[in-house]
């Protein structure tokens, strides 16, 4: 609390004039335009491109994310040295784990968008760039959380291979990775929702695109085109978030990423061995992990998850990547590796006269952070219970009883048009928003965070509302049966049970956004970001060593205490 | 007499300060069946986890099929471990994967990387595997996924992994602990017959002392990781039994109670 009023006080609310009186008029025009947008054909053809433009840029980039993932998942996790490591009979914690760690965690300190600028500056405005500036930092993310997902496997089943003789990597390969599998499917689908938004946000910079084309069109004030982007915008998440959501639950794996709970995942696992060792417990699960084994079982039970996802892949893979062409061969071209040495060379030594500023921006940095997420949090915590599919709805738990037609038409409706509008907040990229905000407001941190706050209420409304549909209903049924009302039943059940996720869930993208403050320090919105997009793109690279190290240092220090804060929950 | 296919010369293991297993010296030779008894906490899982190389003694040597364990380099040490073949009480495999997968990582100590691997796509040598699940008494169930396997199918699956392994020596680690009676004999029934067919020594940890009698040849009693007695089945009277536990209670229920749980 003393920190989000902290922040406010931070951000001048009480301090100078802040609306801007002049922009409502734009501000009017710019919400009048989402009734009639462009819809001429010229315009519907080049908004087809973009947004397939952008569909390829994050499916190459997932895939290229993926493959560094497993890789670096592999070799970050703390099983993969103990079982290799074990066989020396050394069992201590090797070195090269360390500094694998270590190198993973400076790529993911650093935004898509610092390192989209970068990409730009050595390769020029090339499709590459696009999928490079997702695949870096999403890989070194997707492989922490995969070495997390490793370590969290249980392990008997390695260690009586290793037992038996079995080589460590095909150990791995029949025990670790066929049981986490189902995790590691669910979390690329969800880096895959994450790579749609991150392209849109990378079209800002000129990678082309849907971000692109929005970009443009609003500083053109062409209103009517800008909103037949931002429609083409939210049914491609839309499709995107849906179709993933569905794939998850056809192959059984609910919830994306589990924060908050490893120890009770634990305790599941221990109590489902029990169960099974007792004998009886079949389980309508999904088929097996082998794709050849999926097909067969395709001609006997129609349509089976795993022939879906293998028919998209091969459809969709070598088109996007077709799409995008993407000149690869610059990765290893020989002027590459001129412009990076030059690059290296003309960022030393350190200019370090931006040292002083530091302190200062940082401060801002972390106020935007904090407003941003308060409200996301807090937005993103009453919009989730509308959105529930089992909570307001007829039969839902705060639903029983008689219903009239009406009631029902009403409560879809809410859930609709709440589901449509989280969707809405999460699909137009945190600049966008910025620059929507500009309209009304003077160019700021408050600005900023509030573009930052509206683009993360949509994920968080969307994760908080999957939280409450996956809560376990046995001890909320029970307090309904013993006569208590609704509210009480909110209160005692509901908000205790979920409260904790929540929480988690907040700290997490507390995390996200200080990252993404960069992104809309892009438009202006003050902070570390705009002196760092600044320095870049103003090859000022001595400056930027230093900035960039502050920052690297400052996401750092916030994760450390996120990470504090969230254990402190469990 | 052949040389002994387990040898442990004055072995001691610690966890830290808590000493599972003082001073055992100890021979298992070829086609042997023992059994080792005793009660929670005697040190029995610490002694077959030192006779697969599991883990290494902290005083002593283990000999297993002629190399002492210590001295092996991880490559030579894992040659030794393919001939041995490991049996838990908790199954210990790999649940999502259909049963062919599971039976055929008993081939995984031979195979190459790429044939693991393609094993994973189109499964390698259905023939072997379907012979050893036909062995265990579950021929139907080779594509099922193993979770969906009731707890004494997921034995028999264990079972057909160490016959397509096809070790010199199978552990047994309590093995019939969560197997009802019916179930807990066919289970020891089948580890009987795998060790008699083919010669192969057995070692496994029980709890039920009529099976020991019924299906092993030579009982080993352990108590706070010391052998209290060895002996052929035959000598073993129901006094040294009766004293093994009951004196295991009586000094149990002192201050050293909590610590053995673990």
């Amino acid at each position: 609390m003393g920190a989000i009023a902290l922040s406010l006080w931070q951000s001048g609310l009480f301090q100078q004039e802040l609306l801007n009186p002049g922009g409502w008029n734009q501000f009017r025009r710019f919400i009048g335009a989402s009734i009639h947008p462009d819809l001429s054909a010229e315009l519907l053809r080049l908004t087809l491109d973009a947004s397939l433009t952008t569909l390829a840029y994050a499916v190459c980039g997932t895939v290229l994310t993926i493959f560094l993932g497993i890789i670096g998942g592999i070799f970050a996790s703390e099983v993969w040295w103990r079982s290799g490591v074990a066989q020396s009979k050394h069992s201590l914690i090797s070195p090269w784990w360390l500094s694998i760690r270590f190198l993973l965690a400076v790529p993911r300190a650093i935004h898509e968008m610092i390192w989209g600028l970068f990409f730009v500056n050595l390769w020029g405005l090339d499709p590459l760039t696009a999928v490079l500036a997702i695949a870096i930092p999403f890989g070194a993310i997707t492989a922490k959380v995969f070495s997390e997902i490793l370590d969290e496997t249980p392990r008997q089943p390695l260690q009586n291979l290793l037992n038996s003789g079995v080589a460590p990597p095909i150990a791995f390969i029949y025990s670790l990775l066929p049981q986490a599998f189902l995790n590691l499917l669910s979390y690329s689908f969800y880096r895959f929702e994450c790579s749609i938004r991150s392209a849109a946000v990378l079209g800002i910079i000129g990678a082309g695109g849907l971000g692109y084309q929005i970009f443009l069109s609003l500083q053109s004030l062409q209103y009517e085109q800008l909103w037949t982007f931002f429609y083409a915008l939210v049914v491609l998440n839309g499709a995107v978030d849906f179709s993933s959501a569905w794939l998850r639950q056809k192959l059984g794996c609910a919830s994306r990423l589990d924060l908050n709970l490893t120890q009770a995942k634990r305790r599941k696992y221990g109590k489902d061995g029990g169960n099974r060792a007792d004998g009886e417990e079949f389980q309508p699960q999904p088929s097996t992990f082998s794709p050849c084994l999926a097909l067969l079982q395709t001609l006997k039970s129609k349509i089976s998850p795993h022939a879906i996802l293998l028919g998209i892949s091969l459809l969709l893979l070598p088109f996007c990547f077709w799409y995008v062409r993407a000149d690869y061969r610059k990765l290893w071209a020989p002027r590459t590796r001129q412009l990076l040495t030059e690059v290296v060379q003309a960022s030393f030594p350190p200019d370090w006269s931006i040292a002083a500023q530091l302190p200062w921006l940082s401060v801002q940095t972390v106020a935007m952070a904090v407003l941003a997420i308060a409200l996301a949090g807090l937005g993103g915590m009453v919009l989730s219970f509308p959105a529930a599919h089992n909570f307001f709805l007829p039969g839902g738990l705060l639903n029983r009883g008689r219903q009239t037609e009406i009631r029902t038409l009403l409560s879809w409706a809410m859930l609709l048009f709440v589901r449509i509008f989280l969707l809405f907040c999460r699909a137009i990229p945190a600049p966008i928003w910025a620059l929507v905000v500009l309209f009304v407001l003077f160019p700021g941190i408050l600005p900023g965070a509030i573009a930052l706050g509206i683009h993360n209420l949509g994920i968080l409304g969307r994760l908080k509302a999957e939280v409450i549909e996956n809560l376990d209903f046995r001890p909320l049924e029970a307090l309904k049966t013993q006569g208590a009302p609704s509210s009480l039943v909110f209160f005692y059940g509901v908000l205790p049970m979920t409260l904790p996720r929540f929480v988690a869930y907040d700290l997490y993208r507390w995390e996200v956004c200080m990252r993404e403050t960069v992104i809309v320090g892009l438009v202006g919105a003050g902070g570390l970001g705009r002196v760092l997009t600044e320095q870049l793109s103003s090859f000022d690279y001595r400056s930027l060593v230093i900035t960039l190290g502050g920052f690297i240092v400052l996401t750092f220090g916030i994760d450390w205490i996120s990470a504090q804060m969230r254990r402190s929950l469990r | 007499m052949p040389e002994p296919v387990f040898e442990l010369r004055q072995v001691a293991h610690q966890f830290g300060q808590f000493p599972a297993l003082v001073n055992i010296n100890l021979q298992i030779y070829p086609g042997d069946r023992v059994a080792l008894v005793g009660s929670s906490g005697a040190g029995k899982s610490t002694l077959l986890r030192l006779l697969n190389g599991a883990i290494l003694p902290t005083q002593g040597e283990v000999w297993a099929l002629g190399r002492n364990l210590s001295q092996l380099r991880s490559r030579q040490l894992r040659q030794v471990q393919r001939q041995i073949g490991t049996i838990h009480q908790q199954f210990h495999l790999v649940d999502n994967l259909s049963v062919i997968h599971n039976v055929n990582a008993g081939h995984l100590g031979r195979w190459s990387l790429v044939k693991a691997l393609l094993s994973l796509i189109i499964p390698q040598e259905v023939s072997t595997a379907q012979a050893a699940l036909t062995q265990v008494g579950i021929p139907e169930k080779l594509y099922t996924r193993t979770d969906r396997l009731s707890g004494g199918q997921q034995q028999r699956v264990a079972l057909a992994r160490v016959l397509v392994q096809d070790p010199i020596a199978i552990l047994a680690d309590e093995p019939i602990a969560s197997l009802d009676p019916e179930l807990s004999r066919e289970v020891m029934d089948l580890l009987r017959d795998l060790s008699q067919q083919a010669g192969r020594t057995l070692v496994v940890s029980l709890h039920d002392i009529n099976f020991a009698r019924s299906h092993c040849q030579r009982i080993i009693g352990l108590r706070q990781g010391t052998i209290i007695f060895d002996a052929p089945t035959e000598q073993v009277s129901a006094t040294m039994i009766t004293e093994l536990y009951s004196l295991e209670l009586s000094e149990t229920q002192g201050v050293t109670r909590g610590s053995l749980e673990s």
